[in-house]
């Protein structure tokens, strides 16, 4: 949950508790934004992903992240544009105005961006399963589903049966898939 | 309550963002967009926290309550660029290129202003290399301070190099590097445009076949008439200095027909061009210590005879000048062709 959020109920039932402390809360808050920060594009683009060719508006994008995330990743409503703009720019992602009704923004992700994406969610997903055991939580990669390249992380979906090589870093992963009983000997 | 207090307020809003938006959205005209953008964000919002579907006052108010505080909003828009000791990673090039603009531009005016200064005898020689330092020192340092304070305020303010460039040159610049990619050619990770030729070989073919070509007519001395009338001393000079260019000729003239490639052959003939415009020095050294034996040839009267009336004696310091600087220009390409070694290292990588 969003710690202004839990900040704000604490301080409807206590205000002398820890999180009410100036001190605790600025530490935490600017914590939780680093962490937020780092993530947030990710999040952003695995929606957009996710809604394919026809793409998203910035507003329901902001409504999918919250569903998608139960209310935990929230961004300031405002500050979601500057990242799409920043994504644009990198060619991550492109936009057209669209008119259904009202004129309305859709973002949808380019080629070059999904890419991107695969890598920075293989990077991100071996290392949230490699740092797990120092929260005591498990993380599930779904290996029936992903193959995460043995060279540089990037993930790879393995319903994509042609694949031969890592499309990243052009690492042979028919070694992998053969351990996987995906590819015959 | 009305559209026009609720459209008032998201006006309000806007206007306090953009206030605080970084210049340089606004030079390039995307401030309408994203403020565009934003209105709608917030005139949707208000519509869903509305329990009858239409924005009311209150909704729209808490629709902008949720957008964020303007400053916040605008601050996005300025986080741009990987830090860089308080200048961003993207700003630092053009930082270390301003810096090199401006410091060339000061120390050219201290020296030029100085010896001036010397030349019409307001300051002796002490003097002036006193104040060639004091000017290059105190240049130097204070524009040093104002560029960096530029910088790391255009860093804060979240610029990019390319946001001084109109969308024309911006879009030409990608042009280019679309255009080499399909060419195979290699793109500056650091300029981010498309790396250009180590030489052009036409311009450096005919640069070294008018060396040999005056090379060897300093050697042949071909025309009697003319060297009849020369100090012997100074001719086999000036044969030296042929050879020493027909020397360099050959040398640029080989540069020129290997082109862009073999770079390690450029490396080592930048490296004996090196050794031959060292040793010429000397030749110039020889005509210097002899300023009496340099011929000045003249004709009086159209249809007379050609006659060598050589250097006035008054006129020997303004010649071991002209000597001086003919030697300070010849140590200055060498400093090129040293560029020019370390430069082509960086092509054997690029190949």
């Amino acid at each position: 949950m969003e710690l202004k959020k839990v900040i704000k109920r604490v301080k409807e039932l206590d205000s002398n508790a820890l999180i009410a402390t100036k001190e605790f809360r600025e530490y935490v808050e600017k914590q939780e934004t680093e962490i937020n920060r780092g993530i947030s594009s990710l999040c952003i683009l695995s929606i957009l992903i996710q809604a394919g060719e026809d793409g998203l508006h910035g507003y329901k994008i902001l409504k999918d992240l919250r569903v998608q995330t139960n209310d935990m990743l929230v961004i300031e409503e405002g500050t979601l544009y500057p990242i799409l703009r920043k994504l644009e720019d990198d060619n991550i992602i492109e936009s057209k105005r669209e008119e259904l009704g009202r004129k309305r923004k859709f973002y949808r992700v380019t080629d070059y961006g999904k890419k991107i994406f695969n890598h920075l969610a293989g990077f991100y997903s071996k290392l949230t399963e490699a740092i797990g055991h120092l929260y005591d939580i498990n993380v599930n990669l779904k290996a029936e589903k992903y193959l995460f390249c043995p060279m540089c992380a990037n993930k790879i979906e393995l319903s994509n049966l042609e694949l031969r090589f890592c499309d990243v870093c052009g690492n042979n992963i028919e070694k992998e898939l053969k351990e996987r009983g995906l590819r015959n000997e | 309550m009305s559209e026009k207090e609720m459209k008032h307020l998201i006006k309000e809003f806007l206007k306090e963002i953009k206030s605080k938006l970084p210049d340089w959205l606004k030079y390039k005209k995307e401030d309408k967009e994203i403020l565009a953008e934003l209105e709608e964000h917030i005139w949707i919002k208000a519509e869903e926290l509305s329990e009858t579907g239409q924005p009311t006052l209150e909704t729209v108010q808490m629709a902008i309550s949720h957008m964020g505080s303007p400053q916040s909003i605008a601050k996005e828009y300025k986080r741009r660029g990987i830090p860089k000791v308080y200048i961003t990673q993207e700003m630092w090039p053009l930082y270390l290129k301003v810096l090199g603009i401006v410091f060339a531009i000061v120390i050219g005016i201290t020296l030029i202003s100085q010896i001036l200064d010397f030349i019409f005898g307001n300051v002796d020689f002490w003097q002036l290399f006193g104040n060639i330092f004091q000017g290059i020192q105190i240049g130097c340092l204070s524009t040093f301070a104002i560029i960096t304070i530029i910088f790391v305020v255009l860093s804060m303010e979240g610029y990019f190099p390319e946001d001084f460039k109109s969308k024309k040159i911006r879009e030409k610049e990608k042009q280019q590097i679309e255009l080499a990619r399909e060419q195979g050619i290699p793109i500056s990770e650091i300029k981010e445009r498309p790396v250009k030729p180590y030489i052009k070989p036409i311009g450096v073919i005919i640069g070294g076949l008018i060396a040999i070509i005056i090379g060897i007519f300093f050697i042949v001395q071909p025309i009697p008439a003319i060297t009849s009338l020369i100090n012997l001393k100074f001719l086999i000079y000036l044969k030296f200095a042929g050879l020493f260019m027909l020397v360099e000729g050959i040398l640029d003239l080989s540069r020129g027909l290997i082109g862009n490639r073999q770079f390690f052959t450029h490396q080592i003939l930048h490296g004996i061009t090196i050794g031959v415009k060292l040793a010429s020095i000397s030749v110039v050294i020889l005509m210097m210590m002899r300023p009496e034996i340099f011929p000045i040839l003249i004709v009086n009267e159209p249809g007379d005879n050609i006659i060598n009336i050589g250097i006035a004696p008054e006129y020997y310091a303004i010649f071991r000048g002209i000597a001086g600087l003919i030697i300070a220009l010849i140590v200055l390409t060498t400093i090129e062709d040293f560029y020019r070694i370390y430069k082509a290292e960086k092509y054997k990588f690029l190949k």
